[in-house]
């Protein structure tokens, strides 16, 4: 029986097959389909060439709900009408007040989900502990749904404060359910997120009520295909987590599936690091356009919970207000413009420099030989001796004089030597993507260098142990099938629901009990949800988890569950103290902001099969290639698929696969482990 | 030309600027810091010259130039620097803009030598002085707006001395924020120094000492570029509204060749009032309007200003002498702003866009045990090609707001509007940017401060777009009578009294006769202007048709 992951990105699907039986596994890049994206997703499942009345389990993951929220794929998203509270009505217009850019005249804020003349307030009033300082007017409500009401029609009702006293805001979504019974979705903004902080909220509401129909319609298409097809087994959804679900829960909450896509990678990294047990490793992922790093603390990969649709990043950060934030649980990934097709280039100043702007796919990097006349990063490596003269299992020809020929062009405007050019680009796409890991190590609290990276993608292996040298790391994992390594993540996440209490208050003056009677509901509801997907009940686990600062911060440190407050006090000082490298000389009451339970259901995971490869192999070949701190060294090629397990190859090295390229310099020695990874430490 | 080693170097230490700046973030408390961003963080060379500067918001932007290797300069010559010192001062006619935010500065050592100096500079909610946030007010001088500390060692071997902070603290209104933002600051201190050694460990202290230098050659000579493709002379002018009257300043700029010279002769004396912009924030503000001109993506350090020659009579509004107050400079930076575009605007038309609402509104509440700042957006200039943005901050700073929600939890306000100012942005061919409606409402005795602007002035228009709606700032008594405040004014309100903001619109930019008709539809439909003054201008243009 095969297990089928499949991966619907804004430009390319990825699917990959594992078959149970035999250990073979199948991959397939192909372009996404736009319009109807359940037959792009059906005919992508027909390319790969498994048959459908034998596969157990289709996992998928996408990112079509920001591809969907742009009109990016012929579903257009309903336009809502949004109903807060008198005085507000451009909150969510507004935003935080701050522009998206300093420096550009010409910047725009995104678009307001809500056009001005949606928008509706009305009367009534509730203080910041919930009192009702204004009741509303019942007859307003009715007049403003009547007015607006129509077929499909989804109302947005956001309410000051409403945390704090949920009913009043659900009184007056009934008044409008009643009102206008033709409405699709009348939603509260407290019942998708229940966090104070107006303007987040009514936009998490917003997102989720827009790509309700939208997501209802999108699963319902591939359910009935797939049905219409035999398809028997179970599909799974991928959230933005990295866990899966149902499709039903994808229906009822999107806002909680909006990324999903990248979130596989991180799975994959922390599925292979917490069987190779190294508590702190590092996930980089090395595509054509872009790099991204993500931590894995003990097995689990970092979670945030804020996030832009559609938003931007600048050198690894997230800009504010270039997108439209959503309060959900997210993979914590950080990403950085340095992938094999980005572009070097010389600036104002006379600088190199490499990136943002990449080539892309199509014509891809000048040594393709498919009309590329830019020099990128992969021109940089065939420039180097760094390229096997075939990729992808020979079906591209690698033609370093097409490389040879852009890069001298760069070299001479810089007035630099060309193989000093090719080699200082290769140490700025390094040390951006350097900067990707320090962002989500250093930042985090976490020393990069007592980390263990595990590199994939299909650039990553060429790039990661000479990065590994500047960030100190002194071990680096190349997983088997890197090429494919994210898209595996696929087949390896577990089922996973995140659910929070509010909480607000300083920790002296909760009450322990109390707040284990929570957690004691919140994991039965957690509980029948996992049931009623199917999940065993040995197979779930749930995670309790505080969250924790000094009144007053934005930030909050979290903090491990424990039968005594004093422990839960202690470890949070501990953190604090690594994360800061002080605790605060007078010490303000900690705050206890929220409870979050992760509850688990674990899958079945595939016993990845590694070919049986052969214990003393002989080099294929020997290259002269540039590595960098030590310059052109003659190194021995091996065939990365006759390397048996145990087999240690010192460096220098190069060690090919058909998806990629592994750079190994003088000071590491590598060995293959039980599991197919080849294993790097320096010596 | 910056070498790609160097490169690297230098990117390292924007880096380590950077995370210094996320710690500072991430362990403050007060809302002026971990929301509104209102700090800076650097790393100067030895002699105290800018090499790196994270970018958090603008009117820190070129302080640093000015400020660095005044106080590095001092430091060196009272005292003997060991390891682990820190250096702590606010004095704004040393270390730039307010009292309200305080400097500290660190060496780094690397064989018994200082190889480098990290600073970082913080806005504090109050500092004393004689309103709640200490700004703004009727004052005459420095000492009326906050405790002054004077450049002092504030660590000496990593032995911190509690003295200035337990003195600090005790003048503050707010002295548990005052003693954990400055805490932040320390931290992120001692975390920058962790980024720099790392530094030099890899590359070597030769390498790192070579990077700084070879850094602000290539930042001059990447400005020097920049500015090349430019030629012009032109002067222009604006008005900055004191609490009764009012203040000219006056720009000449002379581009070619490659280099600049702005001259603000001309400007008036300095003012008896908080308004006075020290020289360092007069630099901010050029270099501000600058790049966002002839380059949004040109780095600044202290290069830039090997080729920008920036000139401001002493004594003046823009160059003032101790002891004139300065707390309400922001005033002043964003004028800066507005008028060195204004003068762009004759040189390079197609790059600069009518002027935004010209002020940052900050209003400044305090009571018993309390005091809470915040500052309101308003309206950008409509663009050569564009509609100017509705509601959001302008010129020098970029800061979020506070959520209603959480403003609402902490302090006896009720906030019972926040909207668009419906009508007050400049028609043109493209409309200037709306203002913000801001209304409060006194739960208990509160003391309010505001320092605003555009009151009595407008925000000029462009190539015949008409200027922006000018501010207003509103008391409603509980006795139903109703007080308009000028620009920087100070007020009580008792529990019920309401104090409403309207910050101004944005200016327009080209005829609003060829504003196309879909725009104006679009406008009226979402109720962004106001129907009459649509009628007026569309009979004037013989456009209207009665349908």
């Amino acid at each position: 029986m095969w297990r089928v992951g499949i991966d619907i990105g804004g430009t390319f699907t990825d699917l990959v097959a594992y078959n149970e039986d035999t250990g073979e596994i199948k991959h397939l890049k192909v372009l996404t389909t736009p319009r109807e994206p359940w037959k792009g997703f059906m005919k992508a499942l027909e390319e790969l060439g498994v048959p459908i009345d034998s596969v157990k389990v289709i996992v998928h993951a996408t990112t079509l709900g920001t591809n969907m929220f742009f009109g990016q794929v012929g579903l257009e998203p309903p336009q809502p009408v949004l109903i807060t509270t008198k005085g507000f009505r451009d909150v969510i217009e507004i935003g935080r007040q701050n522009r998206p850019e300093l420096y550009n005249p010409y910047f725009e804020k995104p678009k307001p989900l809500v056009p001005r003349k949606n928008r509706y307030t009305i009367r009534g009033r509730l203080d910041a502990r919930g009192n009702v300082v204004e009741e509303f007017d019942e007859n307003e409500v009715v007049e403003i749904a009547k007015k607006m009401c129509r077929k499909n029609v989804v109302f947005v009702v956001s309410i000051l404060h409403c945390y704090a006293n949920p009913e009043f805001e659900r009184r007056i979504v009934r008044l409008i359910r009643e009102a206008c019974a033709e409405a699709e979705e009348v939603v509260g903004s407290c019942d998708v997120d229940s966090e104070p902080g107006e303007y987040e909220r009514t936009s998490t509401a917003l997102v989720n009520a827009m790509l309700r129909p939208l997501f209802r319609r999108y699963i319902a298409g591939i359910v009935e295909e797939l049905r219409a097809r035999g398809f028997k087994g179970k599909l799974l959804v991928m959230q933005s987590s990295g866990g899966v679900s149902e499709p039903k829960l994808a229906e009822e909450k999107p806002a909680l599936f909006i990324e999903s896509g990248p979130a596989a990678g991180a799975i994959a990294t922390a599925y292979l690091a917490s069987k190779r047990r190294d508590k702190l490793a590092v996930g980089f992922d090395m595509g054509g356009t872009t790099a991204k790093a993500v931590l894995v603390v003990d097995g689990k990969p970092s979670i945030t919970h804020v996030f832009e649709v559609g938003g931007k990043y600048h050198m690894g950060r997230r800009v504010r207000g270039s997108g439209y934030p959503v309060r959900a649980p997210y993979i914590d990934l950080v990403e950085v413009s340095a992938g094999g097709g980005t572009i070097a280039w010389v600036d104002r100043g006379g600088a190199l420099r490499v990136g943002p702007q990449s080539v892309g796919a199509d014509p891809g990097p000048a040594c393709y030989g498919r009309g590329g006349n830019k020099p990128t990063i992969t021109d940089a490596h065939a420039v180097l001796g760094r390229l096997p003269d075939k990729l992808a299992g020979g079906k591209l020809v690698i033609r370093r004089e097409l490389a040879l020929e852009v890069y001298r062009r760069l070299a001479s405007s810089l007035g630099m030597d060309l193989y000093d050019t090719a080699e200082s680009v290769l140490r700025l796409a390094n040390m951006i993507m350097a900067r990707a890991i320090r962002i989500v190590t250093v930042e985090r609290g976490y020393d990069p260098s007592s980390t263990v990276l595990y590199a994939y993608g299909g650039a990553g292996p060429l790039h990661a142990l000479e990065m590994a040298e500047e960030l100190g790391v002194r071990k680096v994992v190349i997983p088997p099938y890197p090429g494919v390594f994210s898209a595996l993540g696929l087949l390896l996440a577990d089922y996973r629901h995140d659910l929070y209490y509010s909480v607000h208050e300083a920790v002296e003056n909760v009450s322990w009990e109390e707040l284990d009677a929570i957690y004691v509901q919140l994991e039965e509801k957690a509980y029948r949800l996992l049931v009623s997907e199917g999940v065993e009940r040995d197979n779930i686990r749930f995670i309790r988890i505080l969250e924790l600062r000094y009144r007053g911060q934005l930030e909050y440190l979290e903090v491990g569950w424990s039968e005594r407050r004093e422990i839960v006090v202690e470890k949070f000082r501990e953190l604090y103290k690594a994360k800061y490298g002080y605790l605060p000389p007078t010490e303000p009451p900690i705050e206890l902001v929220r409870l979050h339970l992760i509850a688990v259901g674990f899958t079945a995971k595939p016993a990845i099969r590694v070919p049986k490869g052969i214990g003393d192999p002989k080099p294929t070949g020997y290259a002269e290639a540039l590595i960098l701190d030590e310059g052109w060294v003659k190194t021995p090629i091996y065939n990365r698929a006759i390397l048996g397990v145990g087999v240690e190859i010192g460096g220098p090295a190069v060690i090919v696969s058909e998806d990629s390229t592994i750079i190994v310099p003088s000071k590491w020695s590598g060995y293959v482990a039980e599991d197919g990874s080849i294993v790097f430490e320096r010596r | 030309m910056l070498s790609p080693l160097h490169e690297a170097i230098w990117h390292g230490l924007i880096y380590a600027a950077e995370e210094m700046g996320v710690i500072l973030q991430q362990t403050a408390i007060s809302p002026n810091i971990r929301d509104r961003l209102d700090f800076s963080c650097a790393i100067l060379d030895p002699t105290g010259r800018l090499v790196a500067q994270a970018e958090h918001i603008p009117v820190h932007l070129g302080t640093m130039a000015v400020a660095g290797p005044l106080i590095v300069d001092r430091v060196l010559r009272e005292y003997s620097v060991e390891p682990g010192d820190i250096y702590i001062t606010n004095d704004p006619y040393l270390a730039g803009t307010h009292l309200n935010d305080i400097t500290v500065l660190k060496p780094v050592f690397y064989s018994n030598r200082v190889v480098a100096w990290l600073i970082n500079k913080a806005h504090h909610v109050d500092v004393g002085g004689s309103v709640p946030g200490s700004i703004g007010g009727r004052v005459s001088s420095l000492i009326e707006e906050g405790t002054i500390i004077p450049l002092v060692r504030l660590a000496r071997r990593g032995d911190i001395d509690k003295t200035v902070i337990e003195i600090l603290a005790a003048n503050s209104r707010t002295p548990l924020q005052l003693k954990m933002d400055l805490h932040a600051q320390l931290a992120a201190l001692k975390r920058g120094e962790e980024l720099v050694k790392q530094l030099i460990e890899r590359y070597g202290v030769r390498n790192l000492l070579d990077a700084m230098k070879s850094s602000i050659e290539y930042v001059r000579e990447y400005t020097r570029r920049s500015l090349e493709e430019y030629k012009g002379r032109a002067s222009a002018e604006d008005v900055l509204e004191g609490m009764e009257k009012d203040y000219v300043i006056k720009v000449g700029i002379d581009i070619g060749g490659g280099s600049a010279r702005v001259d603000y002769e001309g400007t008036s004396l300095q003012a008896q009032e908080p308004l006075n912009s020290v020289f360092h924030v007069t630099v901010a503000a050029t270099t501000f309007a600058l790049k966002m001109v002839f380059d949004p993506q040109m780095p600044v350090n202290q290069g830039f200003y090997e080729v920008v020659d920036i000139v401001a009579p002493k004594g003046t509004l823009v160059n003032p002498i101790p002891p004139a107050p300065v707390s309400a400079y922001t005033e002043t930076s964003q004028r800066i702003v507005d008028v060195v575009l204004r003068a762009l605007a004759q040189i390079v038309p197609e790059r600069v866009p009518a002027a935004s609402g010209g002020t940052m509104t900050n209003v400044s509440f305090g009571g018993r045990g309390w005091a809470f700042y915040e500052t309101i957006g308003c309206g950008f200039g409509a663009r050569p090609s564009a509609d100017g943005v509705d509601g959001v901050h302008v010129n020098m700073t970029n800061t979020l707001n506070t959520p209603i929600e959480v403003l609402e939890q902490l302090y006896p306000i009720r906030v019972l509007r926040y909207e668009l100012r419906s009508g007050s942005g400049g028609l043109g061919k493209y409309r200037g940017g709306l203002g913000i409606v801001r209304e409060y409402l006194a739960l208990d005795h509160v003391k309010v401060s505001i320092a605003g602007n555009r009151v009595r002035s407008r925000p000029w228009g462009l190539n015949g777009g008409l200027p922006g709606k000018p501010a207003r700032y509103i008391v409603v008594r509980s006795n139903g009578v109703v007080e308009e405040l000028p620009p920087i004014a100070s007020v009580e309100l008792a529990p019920g009294e309401r104090l409403i903001v309207e910050t101004p619109g944005g200016g327009g930019y080209g005829d609003p006769c060829e504003r196309p008709e879909h725009l104006i539809r679009e406008d009226v439909d979402e109720g962004k202007v106001q129907l009459e003054e649509i009628v007026k201008i569309l009979r004037k243009c013989g456009k209207w048709k009665q349908t």
